[in-house]
């Protein structure tokens, strides 16, 4: 399997030499090619500092970074913005759409950045729309949209330049339950059927019961890992929930 | 602690503040300069002609300045409404806070004083300083010189600087009070959650609203230029409401039909963020068109005043050439409609104390003969006649009802020689016509052409040249144009006007040789004696007189357009700056995604300079068809070359405009990275 993302003694420190707080704590993982993998954590414990430090939002205090077989540690901001646009597709919790912009657009718009020719926009906007089934909406501003819609829209928009490694941070924290479930199966779709390799940040067990490992983050550090092997989703779910109580603290209100 | 916190937000929102401040400074600057010109001329060797225009114009400056003050007074609350607006969110948390509204405004009033006090300053020392700039440029038009360069401080202007931005700035502080008292909590909380509602246009009304703009806007230029900006009848009216119309229509639609028209070309629509853009655009000048019609006709103001303004003091200045062929002209006028009795005006200048010998270079007697017909049946083309406005048709009549006046050859030949021009040499029964009227060149051609002849005493004289011969005959006359006949052929003819014309001998100036006659002819002199003359031009009093108009018209156009084009920058700027923070998240979300930042900035430029440059193109076009028309109306003034006025329009509108464009493009950008910086 080819390996897309390799995390090797990732550190990201806040603060100062008196008082130092540890947001990653030596973290090593990878991720094969066609991998759907949650990370999951309580708050604080340090899953949206990794994320962004792998996403080339924020940089690194010690470790390498490697996407693609490329160390983005060591890029420099200009080569990063290209490496972004090239490399990663992104999904925010707050769905990030341009409100100016229709939902056709929106995706397009992603192409556009990546100075795709005009001839390809539209038939590569309308396969990826086909696929999430939002065909119907392409032509909707946002705010004519539901949440779920949004969401889906911005997974196309994600997806569309066929990125190597698609990132989503808490992509259902604003959906509810119906809206939530039609997204993560799209995400299914996308990982099996186009070979997706999806890195997913989320604090809910539900969502996380459709990937196929999962990482614990406690203090910055790997806690557990499970893999989900042949089980069903709904065994999944119950080895996550296990591994949460472990866990403890604030994630006992999820039982 | 409440002043820490004003004087704390002052110097945090300086960069806020950086357009109020440039545009109250630049305001008060333009202030004092043009109210201060009357105690510069302290420091000019002004005659008692100049020092009357000077007069003139510093009267016509203050009530300008009473409109200026109030164009000022409204860019003033308007952009404190934006900065009120701009900070709702840390005005929401001073309110939670329990800050009462009283306070706050009291907040907002301090900081805008304290914001106000320093543009005061700044504005008063730059307006000090350039001051001296504009005395030397007002000696330089009037042609005089500085008696002695020193500093002068206007203090009356700088009390009517610090009275009428006072009472501006208390105006503004009314405002203030009453926009903090009608805020309420919660929208203030929301504001940076709200959503906007985006006002999507279907096509058609955009292209039928295109089509009208289009159609209004070309009806109105028909019309203007059928009236020629001569008379205020129906037309002129008309055209000015259609002219209105369609330009609140074209903002109204532009931005759909822009959009419609760049997305049926898919190729430039997803190349980089221009589909952004024009959306950016789009939604944006919705809301927006009514302020960007508005700015479009200030500019127009501008454009127009400024050049036309200019061009008339540079038309007025290349005119005088042919009004001034001589230093002096004497005229005696024939009582009633009896021929004047010939007199010697030299004979008689002498026998009253003043040997013209002493004082002349060169001088002439003519006399003007009446030939008792008139150039009624002077042909005019169809498209002249269709061309004529108010102004002309008086002249035109005058014109024609004017007798034709002769003088001799001799005389005639004797004065272009004064003037340094060919003679002329007329055959026995050949005539000719002379004259400087640019109007009447054309008409008078075809008279001649089409076999115009004279009979004077039952003899038939033919022209000898098929065209008017360009030369003036008195100082300061454009009235007519005048015959030259054969000597001999005038005989009995009778007289109507004499006219002294000389030339000063070297050193002879108006102050003296005017002067002179003056003691000698004044009501009050001592053994008063009637005048040899009834008239006197000179031709520095005309060159006095055109100065002056010269530089009133000028300096009028140059405020007055100045002020607008503040007015109508400022407000853009505003505009866009208050977006910036808007648009600073749709900016950072394009960052995530990737985009590179020459492509962000690339953008940013492109979207301001939308704003900026569609209202002044559509400016240019109008006073593109304005300006022709009123160049026209200026040409009976005389021909002015419009090149020069408009390098000067352009130059000024490059370092104002531009100034201001520059600032909005690095103010935002300064915003957008900062929110950059802070997620």
């Amino acid at each position: 399997m080819q390996k897309i993302l390799s995390v090797e003694h990732l550190e990201k420190y806040y603060g100062n030499k008196g008082n130092v707080t540890k947001a990653v704590d030596d973290v090593s993982f990878s991720l094969d090619k066609g991998e759907f993998i949650a990370i999951m954590g309580a708050s604080g414990s340090g899953k949206t500092t990794l994320l962004n430090c792998i996403s080339t939002i924020d940089t690194a205090t010690a470790g390498h970074i490697l996407i693609n077989g490329q160390d983005i540690t060591s890029l420099n901001s200009k080569k990063l913005a290209r490496f972004r646009r090239d490399e990663l597709g992104f999904i925010f919790q707050d769905f990030s759409l341009l409100d100016t912009l229709t939902a056709f657009e929106n995706i397009a718009l992603a192409l556009s950045i990546n100075n795709t020719p005009a001839g390809e926009i539209d038939d590569k906007v309308k396969g990826v729309a086909h696929q999430l089934m939002i065909d119907d909406i392409l032509e909707k501003y946002p705010y004519q949209m539901s949440g779920g819609q949004k969401q889906r829209v911005a997974a196309a928009r994600a997806i569309v330049t066929n990125p190597s490694l698609i990132l989503a941070d808490e992509p259902t924290g604003a959906l509810d339950s119906k809206s939530a479930r039609m997204l993560l199966e799209s995400f299914e779709f996308l990982n099996k059927n186009l070979s997706a390799t999806i890195l997913m940040v989320t604090h809910d067990s539900f969502t996380a019961s459709y990937c196929q490992r999962v990482l614990f983050l406690k203090d910055g550090k790997i806690f557990n890992e499970i893999d989900r092997g042949s089980d069903s989703r709904k065994q999944l779910f119950g080895r996550i929930i296990e591994v949460l109580s472990l866990l403890g603290g604030d994630n006992a209100n999820v039982l | 602690m409440f002043y820490k916190l004003a004087l704390k937000n002052a110097r945090k929102s300086m960069k806020d503040y950086t357009i109020f401040f440039l545009t109250v400074a630049f305001g008060v600057c333009l202030f004092y300069m043009f109210n201060s010109l009357d105690a510069q001329t302290a420091m000019m060797q002004l005659n008692k002609s100049k020092y009357s225009m000077m007069q003139q114009l510093t009267k016509i400056i203050s009530y300008i300045s009473v409109f200026v003050a109030v164009i000022l007074g409204f860019l003033i609350i308007y952009a404190n409404r934006f900065l009120i607006k701009r900070r709702k969110k840390e005005l929401g948390l001073y309110m939670t806070l329990g800050m009462e509204r009283g306070k706050i405004s009291r907040l907002l009033n301090l900081e805008m004083f304290l914001i106000a006090l320093l543009a005061l300053a700044a504005g008063l020392v730059a307006g000090v300083f350039l001051s001296q700039g504009l005395s030397v440029l007002t000696a330089k038009m009037f042609q005089t010189n500085l008696t002695s360069f020193r500093f002068v401080f206007s203090a009356g202007a700088c009390r009517k600087t610090l009275l009428y931005f006072g009472i501006m700035f208390l105006i503004v502080l009314i405002f203030n009070a009453a926009s903090v008292s009608r805020l309420k909590l919660i929208d203030l909380l929301t504001a940076g959650k709200k959503n906007e509602t985006l006002k999507i246009r279907k096509l058609w009304i955009s292209v039928v609203g295109f089509i009208a703009a289009v159609v209004c806007l070309v009806t109105a230029y028909v019309l203007i230029i059928q009236n020629g900006m001569m008379s205020l009848d129906w037309k002129f009216k008309s055209s000015i409401i259609l002219g209105i119309a369609g330009t609140f229509l074209f903002f109204f639609s532009l931005s759909g039909f822009l959009l419609r028209s760049v997305q049926s070309n898919k190729r430039v629509y997803y190349k980089g963020l221009n589909m952004f853009i024009l959306r950016q655009f789009n939604s944006k000048i919705n809301t927006t068109f009514v302020s960007i019609s508005i700015i479009c006709l200030m500019l127009l103001i501008t454009i127009s005043t400024l050049s036309s303004g200019i061009g008339t003091a540079s038309a007025i200045a290349q005119n005088i050439n042919g009004l001034t062929p001589y230093d002096v002209s004497l005229s005696r006028y024939a009582k009633d409609t009896g021929s004047l009795q010939n007199t010697d005006m030299a004979e008689k200048l002498k026998s009253d104390g003043v040997d013209l010998s002493k004082y002349a270079s060169d001088y002439v007697e003519t006399n003007y003969y009446t030939l008792g017909v008139k150039f009624a049946n002077l042909p005019f083309t169809e498209k002249e006649i269709a061309d004529i406005n108010q102004n002309d048709k008086m002249l035109i009549k005058d014109f024609k009802n004017s007798h034709i006046n002769a003088i001799t050859l001799s005389n005639c030949n004797h004065l272009a020689k004064m003037q340094g021009k060919k003679e002329l040499v007329l055959k026995g029964n050949q005539f000719a016509i002379v004259g400087t009227i640019a109007k009447m060149e054309a008409p008078m051609n075809r008279f001649l052409q089409n076999g115009l002849t004279l009979s004077i005493n039952w003899k038939k004289f033919q022209p000898v040249e098929k065209q008017v011969i360009s030369m003036g005959l008195v100082v300061g006359d454009s009235s007519t144009d005048y015959a030259v006949l054969p000597d001999d052929a005038v005989k009995g003819c009778p007289v109507v006007t004499q006219v002294l014309c000389m030339n000063y001998k070297h050193g002879v100036t108006d102050s003296t040789f005017i002067k002179l006659l003056d003691s000698i002819y004044s009501k009050d002199a001592k053994g008063k004696t009637t005048p040899a003359y009834d008239s006197q031009v000179t031709k520095q009093q005309i060159i006095d007189e055109s100065a002056g108009i010269s530089i009133t018209s000028s300096y009028v156009a140059i405020y007055v357009s100045l002020v607008f084009l503040i007015a109508g920058a400022a407000i853009l700027a505003l505009q866009q700056l208050s977006e910036s923070s808007d648009n600073a998240e749709r900016y950072s979300l394009l960052r995530k995604l990737g985009t590179d930042e020459k492509m962000l900035s690339h953008a940013l430029f492109t979207q301001i300079g939308l704003y900026f440059l569609l209202p002044l193109l559509l400016a240019i076009v109008h006073s593109i068809v304005g300006i022709s028309v009123v160049n026209h109306a200026i040409a009976y003034v005389g021909h002015y070359d419009i090149t020069q006025s408009s390098v000067l329009t352009v130059l000024i509108f490059a370092v104002v405009y531009g100034g201001y464009f520059l600032a909005t493009y690095f103010g935002s950008k300064g915003i957008l990275r900062q929110k950059a910086e802070n997620t």
